[in-house]
């Protein structure tokens, strides 16, 4: 669980991060998305104890980062994966915080195996690729078994296998209770894994929501046999539409609607879905251009 | 969810990630100043540039000692004789490891998990003092063992008696000279978080001192003389100058040191 309460950073005149306030809620993965500058990572560090707010309080479980007992106990972070040395192994490098964290060396060696790094353990973390050092990042997160993840871009530089895998064990900590917050950029993959969305620009909070309610005005997307006739059916309807590409229409409204008017007027469909695949990205878009040019 | 691009659930994930192994793991506990001392010790042996630089310093010690041994003057073969010429390395060396101790955390960026898992700062960086100590111990002990073994090797070997006088004195001087050493480096690494930089302040700054305060303050520099500070402590005679030796101190390894952990715990970790 974590909490956010009017967190404000002020460096000097700048304004970095100014009354942000969300909730996370255990079992839930939720997305932290923004443009670059917007003032994402600046409040990973102030969730994190890394940077001290201007104002504000953020609280994991109930209490601020530094005041936990173990803080990797409760905590899971990975902020940056290519963080770590690169004259250490991998092993040794787990090892050192299994030590720190108090957990038996067991651990570790199921980490390695549950990322997929036993084969390379022993070498050095300087000879690891971007993905091998991002596996290590969430082994490491992982390895006090806390009960909140915090991760930055997690996905950065992994293969679709690696992607996929992420997704996999994200959504099996979530089943189990954890509580998830991820940044990324990533907004396919975003918009496959998670819940709830956080998005933030020019330092503020410009949407949070389940994906769903967030993403449900995206519309409908329907190709049929005839476009005119079906662009004319639609119309007559009554429906808001817009064409795309490939003779596709882009409707304002449910699947149920599209298909009813269409069958009304004895149209035949090639193709009806959600159209969620521009939907995200064009939300975030709407989202947090806007907000640029007004912030100060 | 409604994608396009639902997957079936992976098959080879263990599941092993939070229920089934809560119950194993012992429960939490805090970070006691021991542990943190332990961790920082081991961060400084376990990386391939810590372990080069120790190899380093055992290596030129070894050389020092066969310098010495071919090079006896005449008269006994004295243990301080042997001591000295393998110190050099460590004096030289040794502190270069304490400025990394402190700085490497920032230039590698490993700052960000440190501080993460730990975000009592103080108690991090006054660890990485402790440790930075300990470790000078035991690099010494390695040392002075090599150097008796030379001093009983010359004396069975050569025509030169082996002479331990003095054996007690000098090992407090050795030891008491190489941790204020390592302290000082490690309070510049605290200060200045550039490796390359810190190290070279650590070896000019203290020198420039030497070669232009007398000239522009005479006696007076001897105030801020480390270097001749440092000396008197290892000879354990302060030839009557303890304000001098204690206001040298103060400037180059204590005023230093706590701006450097004040500095420390204010930095942004990037």
């Amino acid at each position: 669980m974590i909490t956010v309460e009017n967190l404000t950073k002020r460096y000097g005149s700048t304004t970095a991060v100014q009354d942000v306030s969300f909730t996370v809620e255990p079992g839930s993965i939720t997305g932290f998305l923004g443009p670059n500058g917007a003032g994402k990572s600046t409040t990973l560090r102030m969730l994190t104890g890394l940077t001290p707010p201007t104002s504000g309080i953020a609280r994991i479980t109930g209490k601020r980062y530094a005041d936990l007992l173990n803080p990797g106990r409760v905590v899971g972070v990975m902020l940056d994966a290519a963080a770590q040395h690169p004259g250490r192994t991998g092993r040794e490098t787990l090892l050192l915080n299994a030590s720190l964290l108090g957990v038996p060396k067991g651990r570790v060696e199921e980490m390695l195996e549950a990322v997929g790094l036993s084969h390379a353990a022993k070498r050095r973390v300087g000879q690891y690729s971007l993905g091998m050092r991002q596996r290590l990042g969430i082994a490491s997160a992982l390895l006090g078994d806390p009960a909140v993840l915090i991760l930055d871009e997690p996905a950065n530089g992994m293969d679709p296998e690696g992607i996929r895998w992420m997704r996999g064990l994200l959504q099996d900590f979530a089943a189990r209770g954890g509580t998830v917050i991820l940044s990324s950029h990533l907004l396919g993959e975003v918009q496959a894994t998670v819940d709830r969305l956080v998005v933030i620009g020019g330092g503020r909070i410009v949407a949070n929501g389940s994906l769903q309610e967030l993403l449900a005005g995206s519309g409908t997307v329907v190709r049929g046999l005839d476009p005119v006739g079906l662009n004319q059916a639609l119309t007559a309807a009554g429906l808001q539409l817009e064409p795309i590409a490939d003779s596709s229409l882009r409707v304002d409204a449910t699947a149920e609607q599209v298909g009813r008017a269409a069958a009304a007027a004895g149209q035949i469909l090639l193709e009806l879905r959600q159209s969620d695949g521009a939907g995200l990205e064009d939300l975030f878009f709407q989202l947090t251009s806007a907000p640029a040019a007004a912030a100060a | 969810m409604t994608t396009l691009t639902d997957v079936q659930p992976p098959a080879e994930l263990p599941a092993k990630h939070r229920a089934d192994v809560a119950t194993a793991l012992p429960p939490a506990r805090g970070q006691s100043f021991p542990k943190l001392v332990t961790i920082e010790l081991r961060k400084s042996v376990n990386t391939r540039s810590g372990r080069v630089l120790i190899a380093a310093i055992l290596l030129i010690a070894v050389a020092a000692l066969a310098w010495q041994f071919t090079h006896l003057p005449a008269g006994d073969a004295g243990f301080d004789g042997f001591l000295g010429a393998a110190a050099t390395g460590v004096m030289l060396i040794l502190p270069v490891i304490g400025v990394m101790a402190m700085t490497s955390e920032w230039t590698q960026r490993t700052a960000l998990t440190t501080f993460t898992l730990s975000p009592r700062r103080v108690r991090v960086q006054l660890a990485k003092f402790v440790s930075a100590v300990l470790l000078s111990a035991v690099v010494m002990t390695a040392v002075v063992a090599l150097a008796l073994a030379s001093t009983a090797l010359a004396g069975a070997v050569t025509d030169h008696a082996a002479s331990y006088a003095g054996l007690g004195g000098q090992l407090t001087g050795a030891y008491l000279t190489v941790a204020l050493n390592v302290v000082m480096g490690a309070a510049f690494g605290a200060v200045i978080p550039q490796t390359a930089v810190a190290i070279l302040a650590f070896f000019i700054a203290p020198t420039a001192w030497s070669l232009a305060g007398p000239a522009l303050f005479k006696d007076n520099a001897n105030y801020l003389d480390v270097f001749g500070a440092l000396g008197r402590i290892a000879e354990r005679d302060l030839h009557g100058m303890v304000p001098e030796t204690l206001t040298a101190v103060a400037a180059w390894i204590v005023l230093p040191t706590i701006v450097g952990l004040w500095a420390s715990s204010r930095r942004e970790v990037k």
